[in-house]
């Protein structure tokens, strides 16, 4: 498989009241296509740094990722946008969705947004309804957003990023927010997206979502500090992989 | 602990607490300037003529022979009385260099500055006291109107007298200082008054003005009707009436004022509401510490009451030029004020203070009834039962951002009715003044004038004084006849006629008093419209006013008596119309009625009626010809005639520029801050959509593209109610100034494109410029998002 995100010395510093604070230090990995990558580590360990740095969200200090084929630091703002618009998927873990808009409009906005293919805008509004079918939330599609539960908003916030079909989904504690119910749709949901070909980058505390990737990054003081990629045993029950990871992270100091 | 969560605060949240801020500096400002000039605009003319001095009856007089002085100084009605003595000239023996005087009227008056007389003021307001000699003063606009300056010379040569004067100014004049009193005064000093008083040939055109106090002046007037020599009489309320277009102005700023106090208050509210809807998580977080109700508020009004104190102080200090500025621009002509000083002006800002207190006080209530989890939930339950969502994307053809503005508007109108009831407000004021000076300079009053010629001429060339004389009648057909001769020659089928006002005693109800008549012998009278019976159909057959009908008691029908001079005719009144001549206080002679040009006051103007019925363009070239072979200036078509009439469309479309600068600068303001506010309560939705791939332009757009909506739909309801708002406001005055019925004049240019443009124009560059703000709102502050 090739690599659809290529990570190269990435670092990034902030100054704050005239302290320099390295939040990432050069670090390097890579995320090849159909990949489902989970980043785990410490509050405050740079985890949504690092995942805003490689979607283009935020300004790497140095560094190089490469996204697609395309080295995204040396991109102009509008250039970004269009990546981030045609390419990527963005789910939070606050469920942020624009507040005079219904579910529909809200996840059709971004298709018809972008001029990457050409389907009409019925095309497109069907495209986000056959998703909307896909995660049950259809019957809310005309609801206001808070007209509505929280596993069925962060479902509309997965529609939303899929809409225009991005080749990554990037995730920041796509879970954090919700239920044990609604946490695991979330991940049924996410599974399957990338079971389909979607290739899924995600930042999250629990090691329970973590285990259901197929790797995961433990991230500490802005180092990558271990990789893990879970075994497959006969007759495993998740619950063995969720046991094998988190020894795993207690070996690393979690 | 207060004072840091305070300091904390208003470090924070600096955005929100600036834009608080400036709202209460503007709110204070309008509010202490407007309360201050709205006292003095309803003090107005009263507090000009006290000032003056100008008592409550004026009688002006020319020739030697006149027993005005006599009857006034006889009548037991007279209090006191304050004479001038002035002499009358004409403005063409006024000259600059080369140049003929530009006087408001063909009649000018020179007189020494005298004790016994009124007081004047320069245009500072300041009083007039001495003339230096040599030096004279003008009444104001003069120097406009004839292109001079202080510092010019100007030559008088008048029946034996030839002075040169250096101008030392202009002065605002209670009596004669508006512009439908027509004559303009010239002020010189006692020594220079000398050469007036010794020429031999000035006698006949000596004259003196009387300033009358009494308390009962309609028993005063009948007393002086008959008196010989006078050329106008009346009562306070008549001059008062004089002023009514300065006043219309003045009272534009009045409304002005108090539109701007509204929208202040408005946004006020908006503003503060918004803030605390801000302060609620805050607030919610308090609570569930366990901090009481009674605290938690006295926190957020001692931050109002800071922010109140503040804003109205600057308010105050800022609102004094800008109400003398809005004042400045009105009262050229008169001196307006009020005897309260500041104290209106602090009274202005301390309302504005108490009201924001009480808007905080009131907006905090909330805190009271809320439970903590409401609080932190910014006062939502999360349970609504009313769709919020108005338009769907599926519905919609328009683009997203375009889409997106649309969907705000209908989603959540409350906030964005305040900026159109803003834009609304000023505009429709705007349209409303536009529409006014725009019928003024058409040819829509000119019935209310007379009757409605080809041509008008009012040259002081053509329209010399000896028709007032008792060669009068002859001079008035030689001339008349010379012009259709003329005319004749010029290949211009047409003929003249002249409309003229007679001074007759008329008796009604076994009352005699003085009246305005007007006639033309040249035309019919069923050539005038009337509102009510018939035009005179015999020279016994008049015609009234509404007004003359209130002030004589009488009606379509009744039998009037008038002293034409050789003989008292009994005429019956045959029909009632409008007319703003003398404010509608003069009375229509049929064309055979036997009048003298002795008995003549003032010349309206010479008519020419066209045969052959040219259009426009023919009428400006047979304008043209009539200058050029008359070698005369003032020949008007209607519309300019109306203009020339009324004297006040420049100043009206002055001041309508003026509410259009300041329209601006409320639009620019309002703009400005409710865009700012907008960015800070959406920053996170701007964030959002950056983040999913939205560019920085399709955010501008959308913002823009809010603004220019919500104040499109505020031009097209102040374009729709213009009409019906401004006869609301204006038709009153019209009725002040004798006309009961006027017809507006919409002109598409202005009010559909010129000035909704421009105001959609300001609102265009203030919302983008603004916008651009979100220019700085990154797609990774979304992880910033409390």
């Amino acid at each position: 498989m090739a690599a659809i995100l290529e990570v190269k010395d990435l670092c990034k510093t902030y100054i704050i009241e005239k302290r320099q604070n390295n939040v990432l230090k050069n670090v390097n990995f890579s995320v090849e296509e159909g990949d489902m990558v989970a980043i785990m580590g410490p509050s405050g360990s740079g985890k949504s740094t690092l995942l805003y740095s490689v979607s283009g969200m935020d300004t790497p200090t140095s560094g190089k990722v490469k996204f697609d084929g395309k080295d995204i630091t040396d991109m102009t703002a509008n250039e970004l946008a269009e990546v981030r618009l045609d390419k990527m998927g963005f789910i939070f873990q606050q469920m942020y969705m624009m507040k005079n808009l219904t579910i529909l409009d809200n996840i059709v906005l971004p298709a018809i947004e972008s001029k990457a293919d050409k389907k009409t805008k019925a095309e497109k509004i069907e495209r986000a309804e056959e998703l909307m079918r896909k995660l049950s939330i259809i019957d809310v599609a005309d609801n206001d957003i808070n007209e509505v539960s929280g596993g069925q908003l962060q479902r509309a916030c997965i529609c939303r990023s899929m809409v225009n079909s991005p080749k990554i989904l990037f995730a920041d504690e796509p879970t954090g927010a919700l239920n044990r119910t609604a946490s695991t749709e979330v991940m049924d949901e996410l599974v399957k997206l990338n079971g389909e070909g979607t290739t899924v980058m995600m930042v999250t505390h629990d090691s329970k979502v973590a285990a259901r990737c197929k790797r995961v990054l433990y991230i500490v003081d802005g180092n990558i500090k271990g990789e893990y990629v879970p075994e497959v045993h006969d007759g495993d029950t998740p619950l063995d992989n969720e046991r094998r990871l988190n020894n795993w992270l207690m070996d690393l100091g979690w | 602990m207060y004072r840091n969560v305070l300091k904390k605060d208003i470090k924070r949240k600096k955005t929100m607490n600036i834009i608080l801020l400036i709202f209460t500096i503007l709110a204070s400002m309008f509010v202490s300037s407007g309360l201050s000039n709205i006292v003095t605009v309803m003090n107005g003319t009263d507090y000009f003529f006290d000032k003056a001095g100008i008592g409550d009856y004026v009688v002006i007089t020319q020739g030697v022979d006149n027993d005005a002085e006599n009857a006034l100084r006889g009548s037991k009605y007279t209090e006191s009385l304050k004479r001038e003595e002035c002499f009358w000239l004409t403005k063409d023996e006024i000259t600059s260099g080369d140049k003929a005087l530009e006087a408001k009227n063909n009649t000018v008056i020179v007189q020494p500055i005298q004790e016994t007389g009124i007081k004047y003021f320069n245009m500072d307001n300041s009083e007039i006291e001495t003339v230096n000699k040599g030096e004279i003063y003008l009444s104001a606009g003069t120097l406009e109107r004839s292109n001079l300056k202080v510092g010019d010379t100007l030559n008088i040569k008048s029946h034996g007298v030839d002075e040169t004067y250096t101008i030392a100014g202009e002065m605002k004049d209670a009596l004669l200082g508006s512009d439908m009193m027509g004559n303009t005064r010239l002020l010189i000093s006692k020594e220079d008054c000398a050469a007036f008083k010794d020429a031999e040939e000035m006698k006949p055109y000596t004259g003196h003005i009387y300033y009358v106090k009494t308390d009962n002046a309609s028993e005063l007037k009948a007393e002086v009707s008959e008196s010989r020599g006078t050329l106008f009489q009346g009562e306070r309320a008549t001059i008062k009436l004089s002023y009514v277009m300065e006043m219309i102005i003045a009272m534009i700023v009045l409304v002005l004022s108090v539109c701007l106090v509204l929208v202040s208050f408005v946004l006020l509210k908006f503003v503060i509401t918004f803030s605390i809807q801000e302060e609620f998580r805050e607030i919610g977080v308090m609570k569930a510490i366990g901090i009481k109700n009674g605290k938690i508020r006295r926190l957020y009004i001692i931050k109002y009451l800071g922010l109140a104190v503040i804003g109205g102080f600057v308010g105050f200090i800022a609102g004094i030029p800008f109400g003398r500025m809005l004042m400045a621009s009105v009262s050229t002509k008169m001196v307006l004020g009020n005897d309260s000083g500041l104290m209106l002006n602090i009274a202005g800002s301390l309302v504005v203070i108490l009201i924001m207190i009480g808007f905080a006080y009131l907006c905090t209530g909330k805190v009271k009834k809320a439970t903590p989890v409401d609080a932190i939930r910014s006062g939502q339950t999360g349970e609504r039962f009313k769709k919020k969502t108005r338009y769907s994307r599926r519905k919609s053809h328009l683009p997203n951002a375009l889409f997106m503005a649309v969907n705000d508007v209908l989603s959540a109108p409350r906030r964005f009715i305040i900026i159109v009831f803003s834009f609304f407000l000023c505009s429709i004021f705007v349209f409303g003044v536009v529409e006014v000076a725009d019928t003024m300079t058409s040819d829509r009053l000119i019935t209310t004038f007379g009757k409605k010629s080809d041509i008008f001429i009012t040259d002081t060339k053509l329209m010399g004084i000896d028709f007032l004389s008792e060669t009068g009648d002859e001079n008035q057909k030689k001339t008349l006849d010379a012009i259709d001769a003329d005319l004749k020659k010029m290949g211009i089928p047409g003929k003249a006629s002249m409309e003229v006002w007679y001074t007759y005693p008329i008796t009604a109800g076994g009352r005699t008093t003085s009246m305005l008549f007007q006639q033309n012998k040249r035309t019919h009278a069923d050539e005038y419209e009337y509102i009510e019976g018939s035009a005179p159909q015999s020279k016994n057959e008049i015609a009234i006013t509404p007004y003359i009908a209130e002030d004589l008691g009488v009606k379509v029908g009744d039998k009037v008596t008038i002293d034409f001079g050789e003989e008292k005719m009994e005429c019956i009144i045959s029909g009632s119309f409008q007319t703003m001549n003398q404010l509608g206080k003069v009375l229509r002679l049929h064309e055979d009625a036997p009048t003298k040009m002795s008995f003549a006051s003032t010349l309206m103007s010479i008519q020419i009626d066209f045969d052959d019925h040219p259009d426009a363009k023919e009428v400006d070239n047979r304008i043209r010809k009539l200058k050029d072979h008359y070698d005369i200036k003032d020949v008007f078509d209607a519309a300019g005639f109306c203009n020339d009439c009324m004297g006040v469309a420049d100043t009206m479309n002055m001041v309508a520029k003026l509410l259009l600068l300041i329209t601006g600068i409320v639009v620019i303001l309002v703009t400005i801050l409710m865009e700012r506010s907008f960015i800070q309560d959406e920053t996170n939705q701007i964030a959002l959509l950056k983040a999913v791939g939205f560019k920085s332009s399709f955010i501008l757009k959308w913002h823009v593209a809010r603004f220019m909506l919500v104040s499109l739909i505020a031009e097209v309801l102040a374009i729709a109610l213009t009409y019906p708002v401004t006869k609301l406001w204006c038709d009153p005055i019209w009725r002040m100034m004798g006309a009961t019925s006027v017809e507006y004049f919409f002109n598409p240019v202005s009010l559909l494109l010129v000035y909704p443009g421009i105001i959609l124009l300001i609102c265009l560059a203030a919302s983008f410029l603004t916008g651009l703000y979100t220019y700085r709102i990154k797609s990774n502050s979304i992880t910033n998002i409390e």
